[in-house]
């Protein structure tokens, strides 16, 4: 099998491959790349590059790990998965991501597709007026500065609290929607500025919120998928997905110079400037901890804050309350992390960088409704193409710190992507497939192209087969809002 | 001379990433300022109802570039605006060793009706950052998160 590297990639099993210490000067630990042959043989060069450097960083526990969505990133690649020694590893923005708390949110209906498709039009239009996408979009909520700093501090629950949602979403949210040791004085107030507006907002990329579909045919673990809301029949949901908006970005480039500067007087050195860290238990380690506690709540409310103009958006629509049609959340779960977790007989410090929490049944950091099963696990696919639920399992426990996939992966280059396609075709390519799209940008758009991922059924089916995380339910898009 | 930009397709699969130059700084700043103002919106289709004036300095002018394209960022973020162009001066500073920027920025808030917007560019990053001086030519590579 010919790879995007020469190192020696030494087979596990068809769905893993391990890239030994010996391959690459520094490495403490073995990487590991969850894939299938065919995906492996299609990862590009800085797969293999990223997750061995990964491996090279002080602190790391078992394995550097690449999920086989991976593809290359800033200093980790994106599908990263590492675990870092409290007392003397390291804490690395390049291993969370600059979109800190970038995450996928899943809100189930009762309604049906017969039920919806007549109102489709209206409905993506609504949605789309009360979810701002886009450059330079703004939210409605419109904080104080005082404000701002309660959502760092306070998460989803903040906004629960000024009527953005209901008392029982904040169970169905990783880490109830609030993480602790947030402190807005370890945030700049060029972050503060840049995100006090954007609560409720969608941002642009590959971020989107789409109304999909869940067949019959679709769901795969029926007595699952009914435990999280799901019961077929062409049942309508819609997922989100967007992150802490221009706030975290801000709070990662501003600690990514704090801690080029720590490296030199913690004599650390990296492969990659990107992968700039500091050790956990130093103070710039610790103020940068808390500062993306910071953004990760702000993400979790900014989630909070689109799932309220949602149900608002439905209740416009459809005359009925969002209660009476069922709109609970099913999950909220983060894919751009670090968070001090429990394996075995230690505490770690686990990054995920476009990589999910996986925990699987007994779990007790999950909520009592999913205890029994497993967490959700969302995991989103290209705006042509659908998404996946899936559910945590032991052996993601056991393997990948309860860590698996988050989306499809990236192919092609966004400048390929637009000169494959324009926007506009798209657009009615789309609608053609039963697809309504409202995009913002149509340059954006064709960015966003299915053809631009890896095929989500072969990337999921890897992690179904290497047992990290299970199928429960195939979700087929049918409106689409992009940035 | 005017400098120049092109955007590359092969380092940044995600993102996107530009290459500027000009053979002199204030070309290669007015190039890759360009290359960002155009990533975020068509600037012939961005009025000039919006002005700021900048101020920067930096111990060199790696830094300074660097600083001054996460600043239009910013503005775009924190203003809600986008823009039509920036004209520019460069010299180094007296006081340290080290260069001062300051621009004249115009532009516009984001209207998306009657603006054609283009990517939410959402840092700059140091992911093959450079800045280069060779043969009479500035040069530049910049990675921005999108």
């Amino acid at each position: 099998m010919k790879l995007h590297t020469d190192m020696q990639v030494v087979r596990i099993h068809d769905y893993l491959w391990e890239i030994p210490p010996s391959e690459k000067p520094g490495m403490l630990v073995p990487a590991r790349v969850y894939a299938s042959p065919a995906i492996l043989a299609g990862m590009d060069r800085g797969v293999f590059d990223q997750v061995t450097n990964v491996a090279c960083l002080p602190g790391i526990h078992r394995y550097a790990l690449c999920m086989p969505d991976g593809h290359w990133g800033y200093g980790f690649p994106i599908g990263g998965v590492a675990a870092f020694n409290l007392e003397d590893g390291i804490i690395s923005p390049g291993g969370v991501g600059y979109d800190i708390n970038c995450g996928m949110r899943l809100i189930r209906t009762d309604l049906s597709r017969s039920e919806v498709q007549p109102k489709l039009e209206l409905l993506m239009t609504e949605l789309f007026r009360r979810v701002p996408a886009g450059v330079g979009s703004r939210g409605f909520v419109n904080p104080t500065r005082r404000d701002f700093r309660d959502v760092m501090r306070q998460g989803a629950a903040w906004c629960i609290a000024k009527g953005y949602g209901w008392d029982e979403d904040l169970e169905r949210i990783e880490e109830r929607g609030c993480l602790d040791g947030a402190d807005p004085a370890h945030v700049t107030d060029y972050a503060i500025e840049r995100g006090i507006n954007q609560l409720g907002t969608l941002g642009s990329g590959n971020h989107y919120l789409e109304v999909q579909v869940v067949s019959d045919s679709g769901i795969f673990d029926r007595p699952t998928a009914a435990a999280m809301g799901l019961t077929g029949r062409d049942q309508v949901v819609v997922m989100v997905h967007c992150g802490s908006r221009g706030f975290g970005h801000q709070v990662a480039s501003d600690y990514l110079k704090v801690f080029e500067k720590a490296m030199r007087r913690y004599g650390i050195s990296v492969h990659d400037q990107q992968l700039a860290c500091a050790p956990f238990r130093s103070p710039e380690g610790q103020d940068y901890f808390s500062a993306m506690n910071c953004a990760a709540n702000t993400a979790f409310a900014n989630r909070q804050v689109i799932t309220h103009q949602i149900r608002n958006a439905f209740e416009a629509v459809f005359g009925e309350s969002a209660r009476r049609l069922g709109m609970q959340l099913i999950y909220d779960v983060a894919h751009n992390i670090a968070k001090v977790e429990r394996y075995g007989d230690g505490e770690w410090l686990v990054h995920r960088k476009g990589a999910t929490r996986a925990f699987g049944p007994g779990s007790p950091e999950l909520p009592a409704c999913y205890r029994a099963i497993g967490q959700p696990v969302i995991c989103g696919g290209s705006m042509e193409t659908g998404s996946y639920l899936l559910v945590g399992t032991d052996q993601a426990m056991q393997d990948t710190f309860g860590s698996t996939l988050h989306g499809s992966g990236r192919t092609m280059s966004r400048a390929q992507a637009k000169r494959a396609v324009r926007g506009d075709q798209l657009l009615r390519d789309m609608k053609h497939h039963g697809i309504l799209v409202k995009a913002v940008s149509m340059s954006g758009l064709a960015e966003e192209a299915g053809f631009a991922y890896k095929n989500i059924s072969d990337v999921v089916d890897t992690v179904d087969h290497a047992g990290i995380t299970k199928k429960v339910a195939e979700l087929k898009p049918i409106g689409n809002i992009k940035g | 001379m005017p400098g120049h930009f092109r955007f590359i397709d092969d380092i940044a699969l995600a993102d996107m990433a530009f290459d500027a130059e000009g053979d002199s700084l204030p070309a290669l700043f007015d190039a890759a300022t360009r290359a960002l103002i155009e990533s975020l919106a068509d600037p012939s289709t961005v009025a000039q109802t919006w002005r700021q004036a900048v101020d920067l300095e930096a111990p060199d002018i790696e830094t300074l570039l660097f600083e001054w394209l996460g600043r239009l960022v910013y503005f775009k973020d924190a203003q809600g605006v986008v823009f039509h162009q920036a004209t520019l001066s460069l010299a180094p500073t007296f006081d340290q060793p080290g260069w001062g920027l300051h621009a004249a920025l115009t532009g516009a808030p984001v209207n998306a009706s009657t603006q054609d917007l283009r990517s939410d560019v959402k840092g700059v990053t140091k992911h093959l950052y450079t800045v280069t001086h060779e043969g009479g030519t500035w040069k530049a590579r910049v990675v921005l998160d999108v």
